[in-house]
This record gives C-alpha cells, sequence and structure tokens, in this order.
C-alpha cells in the first residue's frame, strides 16, 4: 500500500512538473510572416491572426512587412543566419531563386492530401508557382498586365477601339503623337514589357531553356519598329527608364494615348488623373491576350520548425474568407475564386471602370509570358533589358544590341547551367 | 626596485589595451573579419544556400575579361571621383568670394552650406525632381527660355544621366568643401600676403604663391573626403536613376549591391568589392603622394 502510494505519488509529482513544460511546449508554437509592402492592412491582418489563433490556441504570430525593395535582401539575410520566417509573402518570379535552392517547402505534397485547397483557386494561377512540377506558393493577391487607353485621345485621333495587332498598335500610337502628347506607354519592370515581344512571335530562350533564342530578323525587326517609335515620340521614352511612379504619373497627366501596365495600376492612375472616368478610360487585353502576371503568393520556408502550422495558416489567410475581404478593402483580385467572384459582383456596383479593370485579370489567364521558372531569373533581366534600352533609346542599332543581348544571356546561362 | 620600475610600465600598458578592447573588439569583428570573410568569399562559389565550393580566381577573372558592366561601372565610378576637383574649385571660388569684405557674406556662407546637412536621399529626390520632364524646374526654366523645343529627359537619357547625378552630387557636397577652404584661408596669416602685396605682386600671383599652397592640407582633405564621397554615392545613384538607363550611372558600389542583393552572386560580389577596395587604396595612396606624402600626419614640435 506505502509503495502503491509513493508511486502514485511520485506519478503525480512527475506529471505535475511534466505539465508546465508540455503546455509551454505547446504554448511556445510560433509563426513568423513577412509580408511584403502591405503595411496598410495591419487592421485585416490583426483579425486575420486573431481568427487563426482563436482556431489554434496558443499559437503566437510574430508580422513583419519589408518594403519591396528591402524583402529579398532582407530575406536573404535572414536564409543566412538561420532566422528565415516561417511564412512569407513573395512577389514576381523571386520565388523561383529560393525554390530551386531548397529555401523553400515543397506544397505539392500538402496540395495532395488536400485536393479541396488547389480547387479553390484559379488553375492557371496557381501553376504559375510550379517549378519541376512542384508547387510553392498559395495566391496571396494577383495582377496581370493590361491595356488602359485614353478614349478622348483616341476620339480626337479618329480611332474607334483598342488595337488588335503590334501593328496597329504602333500605327494608333503614331498617330496620337503630336507636341507634348505620345501614343503608348510601358511599363518595363520584372519583364513587363515583354507581351510586345512575344505577341509578335518572339521567345526569349529555347525551349529548353539553355540558349537564348531571341536574337531572330523578326526580334530585330520589332525592336528597330520600337526604336523607331520611341524616336518620333509614338513611344513614351519613360516607357524604357521610368519605374512605376513616373510611367503611371505620365498616363495620368493625360497626355498618353496608351498604357500597358499591371491591374494594380489602375487606382494610381485614377487617383492622380482627374479625367479618368468611364467615358474617358478604355481598358483591354493586349494585342495576342499575352500579359505578364506580377503575383503574391504566400510560401513556407523550409526551414521552418511547424510546417504543419505554417501550412494552416495560409491557407487560413489564403482561404475563402480572408481572401475575400483581403480583396473588398484592396479593390484586388486573389486568384481565390470564390473571393474574385464576390468582389467583381461588388465593384460592379461600386466603380463600374475598375470592375472593368479587374474583369481583365481573370480573361485568357493561359496566356501569360515573360515567367520563366528560372533560378536566375534576375541575372537574365539584367543581361538581356540595358541592351534592349540601348536599342530603343538609339544607342545602339537593333541588331547590334540583340547580339550583345544575345551574348550576355547565353553567358549566363552558361554560367549556371 | 629594478622589478617595481619595469612591472609599472607593464601595468600602464595593459590598462592601455584595457581601454582600447572594446573599440578593438568592435573593429575586429564589424571590420577585419567581414573583409577577410570577403575576401575569401571572392575566391569561392557561394550562396546563402549553397555549400562553399573553391573556385580559385575565376570570379576575378570573369570580372576582368567577361563582365562588361564592371568597366561600365568602373568608369563611371572614376568619373564621380574626377567630378570632385571640378567641386573643390567652384567652392573654392565660392570660399574666396565669401571671405572677402562683400556684403551679407554671412548670409551666403549658410545658403552655401545648407545642402551639406540634408540627407542624400532627401538631396536625391529634390533633384529628381529638378530634373524631371514634366515638372521638373530645369527643364520649365529651359523651355521658358526658349532653350529647348521638347523637354530634355535628364535622367532617362544615357548622354544626360551620369552628368545630371554628377551635378547633384557635387551640390551637395560644395558646401562642405566651402567651409573647409573657409577655415582654411582664415588660417593664412594677413601679414603675408600685405607683404606680398608691398612687394608688388599682383591679386593673382598672390594667390598662386601665397594663397594655393598654404591651402594645400585644406584641399587635400577635401579631395580625400570627396573622392569617399564619390565611391559610396550609393543612395544618391540609387534613389536618382538606379544605375540606369542601361548601366549609365552604374558605379561600383550600386553594382556590388545589386550583384550580392538583387542577383544573389555574394561571391562575384566580394570579387568586385576587393578590386574596390585595393582601387580605393591606389588612389587614396597617390593623393596621399600628390600632397606631399606626409598629409593628415601629426606635426610634431
Amino acid at each position: 500500500m506505502k509503495r502503491r502510494t509513493a508511486l502514485k505519488g511520485a506519478l503525480a509529482g512527475a506529471a505535475t512538473i511534466a505539465m508546465p513544460h508540455l503546455a509551454r511546449a505547446q504554448g511556445s508554437r510560433k509563426l513568423s510572416y513577412l509580408s511584403w509592402n502591405i503595411a496598410d492592412q495591419e487592421a485585416l491582418f490583426k483579425q486575420e491572426f486573431a481568427d487563426f489563433q482563436k482556431a489554434n490556441p496558443g499559437v503566437e504570430i510574430e508580422w513583419l512587412d519589408k518594403k519591396g525593395t528591402e524583402l529579398p535582401a532582407f530575406f536573404q539575410t535572414q536564409l543566412v543566419a538561420g532566422t528565415a520566417p516561417d511564412v512569407i509573402d513573395l512577389q514576381g518570379a523571386l520565388w523561383v531563386e529560393y525554390a530551386a535552392s531548397g529555401a523553400l517547402l515543397d506544397l505539392t505534397p500538402y496540395l495532395a492530401r488536400e485536393p479541396d485547397i488547389a480547387k479553390l483557386y484559379n488553375p492557371d494561377y496557381l501553376a504559375s508557382w510550379q517549378y519541376q512540377g512542384r508547387s510553392f506558393l498559395l495566391p496571396f493577391y494577383v495582377s496581370k498586365t493590361l491595356l488602359f487607353y485614353n478614349k478622348t485621345m483616341f476620339k480626337e485621333a479618329g480611332l474607334a477601339g483598342p488595337p488588335r495587332s503590334f501593328d496597329e498598335m504602333l500605327g494608333f500610337a503614331e498617330k496620337m503623337a503630336k507636341g507634348e502628347k505620345t501614343g503608348f506607354l510601358t511599363l518595363n519592370f520584372d519583364w513587363l514589357y515583354w507581351p510586345l515581344f512575344k505577341m509578335n512571335g518572339i521567345e526569349l530562350l529555347s525551349p529548353d531553356l539553355k540558349q537564348a533564342a531571341f536574337n531572330t530578323p523578326q526580334a530585330i525587326e520589332v525592336l528597330a519598329r520600337l526604336a523607331k517609335a520611341t524616336e518620333s515620340g509614338a513611344i513614351n521614352k519613360i516607357s524604357w527608364t521610368g519605374r512605376w511612379v513616373e510611367p503611371n504619373g505620365a498616363f495620368a497627366g493625360n497626355t498618353v494615348g496608351m498604357l500597358h501596365a499591371h491591374s494594380a495600376a489602375y487606382f494610381f492612375v485614377k487617383g492622380q488623373g482627374r479625367w479618368i472616368n468611364e467615358d474617358t478610360l478604355g481598358v483591354a487585353q493586349m494585342p495576342g491576350y499575352w500579359a505578364t502576371p506580377t503575383n503574391h503568393g504566400f510560401a513556407i520556408s523550409k526551414s521552418s520548425k511547424n510546417p504543419d502550422l505554417a501550412w494552416a495558416f495560409i491557407k487560413h489567410m489564403a482561404g475563402n474568407r480572408w481572401a475575400t475581404e483581403l480583396a473588398r478593402i484592396r479593390s484586388l483580385l486573389t486568384a481565390n475564386i470564390a473571393a474574385d467572384r464576390a468582389e467583381l459582383e461588388t465593384i460592379r456596383k461600386e466603380d463600374p471602370l475598375g470592375a472593368a479593370v479587374l474583369a481583365t485579370q481573370l480573361e485568357h489567364t493561359d496566356k501569360f509570358t515573360g515567367d520563366w521558372p528560372l533560378p536566375f531569373d534576375v541575372q537574365i533581366k539584367d543581361a538581356f533589358y540595358p541592351e534592349i534600352q540601348s536599342a530603343v533609346l538609339g544607342r545602339k542599332d537593333a541588331k547590334t544590341a540583340l547580339g550583345d543581348a544575345e551574348r550576355a544571356v547565353n553567358r549566363v546561362l552558361r554560367r549556371r547551367s | 626596485m629594478a622589478a617595481v620600475q619595469s612591472r609599472r610600465p607593464i601595468g600602464r600598458t595593459l590598462l592601455i589595451w584595457c581601454f582600447l578592447a572594446p573599440s578593438l573588439a568592435i573593429f575586429l569583428l564589424y571590420r577585419v573579419l567581414p573583409l577577410l570573410w570577403n575576401l575569401v568569399l571572392s575566391f569561392e562559389e557561394w550562396s546563402p544556400l549553397r555549400p562553399p565550393l573553391w573556385v580559385g580566381l575565376d570570379q576575378y577573372q570573369e570580372m576582368l575579361f567577361d563582365d562588361a558592366v564592371f568597366w561600365q561601372a568602373l568608369a563611371n565610378t572614376l568619373l564621380f571621383i574626377a567630378s570632385a576637383p571640378i567641386a573643390i574649385a567652384i567652392a573654392l571660388g565660392l570660399a574666396l568670394l565669401v571671405n572677402s569684405d562683400i556684403r551679407g557674406r554671412d548670409i551666403y556662407r549658410t545658403i552655401i552650406f545648407v545642402s551639406y546637412p540634408l540627407m542624400t536621399v532627401a538631396v536625391a529626390i529634390i533633384w529628381r525632381w529638378m530634373f524631371d520632364e514634366r515638372v521638373g524646374l530645369i527643364n520649365y526654366v529651359a523651355r521658358a527660355l526658349e532653350l529647348v523645343d521638347r523637354p530634355i529627359q535628364f535622367l532617362n537619357s544615357f548622354d544626360w544621366a551620369l552628368p545630371s547625378v554628377i551635378v547633384a552630387n557635387i551640390w551637395q557636397m560644395l558646401g562642405f568643401y566651402m567651409i573647409v577652404l573657409l577655415t582654411g584661408l582664415q588660417n593664412i596669416p594677413p601679414h603675408l600676403h600685405e607683404a606680398a602685396a608691398i612687394d608688388g605682386a599682383n591679386a593673382i600671383r598672390r594667390f598662386w604663391r601665397i594663397t594655393l599652397p598654404l591651402l594645400r592640407p585644406s584641399l587635400f582633405l577635401c579631395f580625400v573626403i570627396g573622392m569617399l564621397n564619390s565611391f559610396t554615392s550609393f543612395d544618391l545613384v540609387y534613389v536618382m536613376t538606379g544605375g540606369g538607363p542601361g548601366h549609365a550611372t552604374e558605379l561600383l558600389v550600386t553594382y556590388i549591391y545589386k550583384l550580392g542583393f538583387a542577383q544573389t552572386r555574394f561571391d562575384y560580389a566580394a570579387a568586385v568589392t576587393v578590386f574596390f577596395f585595393l582601387l580605393l587604396i591606389a588612389i587614396t595612396g597617390a593623393a596621399n603622394l600628390l600632397s606631399g606624402g606626409n598629409a593628415g600626419a601629426v606635426e610634431r614640435d
């Protein structure tokens, strides 16, 4: 009896000592989340975190937001230090490099285990985050390029509607260029200008992604025509040098006929241009329906100590409820089918022009271009684009520029193969 | 007795080292070790997620024989450095002006100096707007005076971008140079000028024979600081042009940043950094030699 009592006492004591430790271990479940230039959504995030914590008691969420220009450097430093965040919001093609080098968790097994999750999203957007057949991100919010056009300038130039081919596009731009007015502007970061080449059948790389494929007579002709149009003022020079604010600001100034930009530009342009309304601004797909995506997605660091919890977190953030809420607050699309449907319905009533812009984002999603699954995309971009700039700004002829670009791109490909 | 005497210097030396230790530790940790690590890195192939691989001189070979951007960035950096003497010459003119007996010279001094304490990012934004083709003051004036038909795309032009950034850099440094040179001018004993004037030397002769030689330490200081500033003008270039158009305004320092943090080529960036470091040492050494070989040394009686 005494031995039993002693045993019971010992077990109870051990349990008493162990319990707080166990509780502490459970309580110390912590998730860190690094977002990309979306600090303005603090209120929404707090609600999302609280909701997640309600479903997952004891989870701590540490959130940090970095501006787009700072995030890659910050994340890389975290990777080197071994303190990568559990969940990270990545934009554009940056994720490929991290996925290829093993910094991101392969989500394919998670998606296979829960097949209903993939069904929540637009399959084309979801597929844009695949590298070597494996999925690495869930959609956060999405955007792709489209053509905005100034209906007043079109009318003044006697043009009925948006261009349907590259020839028409340059022809229209030429017609509208007069004095301070220019016909066409494109954003140029992250391959956003690439639809101009793609619509002419030009490929950047060979199908096996091992060789440059763009140095063709057709590409030389296209580039020469872009250079000529830039020289004449049909294409605004800011197209090739401006970043984001300058080209969008120039279009908002009511002196540019067409703007090739992603949907996110709409609210900036509208905010700056008082002339903008349904009667003065038109939206259309680019000729050939090609578009370059600039999406944001949620990834999980491979070094995460709580990968399952992180998976639950990104499902939560990208799920119907919170995707709908983000779409509503930010007037954007998320690639979450239900959220986007709800947002389009709402925005149609409040801002029909905005709805028209967003509607383009769900059309022709099978025609994404400029998003090659290359882990060294930035290096290719840095080898290619300066030569294009040299040609369109009249420093080199198109043939020389493409020849130099080909050598530079092949050098990168050789080095990295 | 002898033991006590020999123990005292040891105690003092220890005390000195104790005082120096925190600074030395920080210097070692944040300067020397990263420099050494950078040197090792330049002979390796390494990225945050790959184990290092020794590649010997491969990075240097690529830099010297295979990378046109490196050469352009180097040429731009040297041009940037070459602009320092222009700024110093302008500052010398201004210093001479505000050192004379003109009315309101204190106000002029303040106005000229005011650019220096401004943050470089603010200077870059100010000048970006000044050069803007739509709303920029320079284009506005040029068009108002009918000097140009169409706005000049200063920062978007291969020909204008680098000179435009250099102008912004000169503007920012002008106030600093002027103050340094003004201090130098005021330290020149007036009787030297008076004696020379009595001997019949005109103002130009007095400037070349008295002012300029006695200003040599101040000029050297301006040059070294100007050169260092040119070498590290990352924020000015990054905010104004981002190194573009093309690589027209790329400096070695912006190129190193892009290689490391945009292209994730820390190994290659390390090789360019080693070259950058050696160049800096060489130019500082040359400047020191030109100024007599002991610039900065403390004179002892």
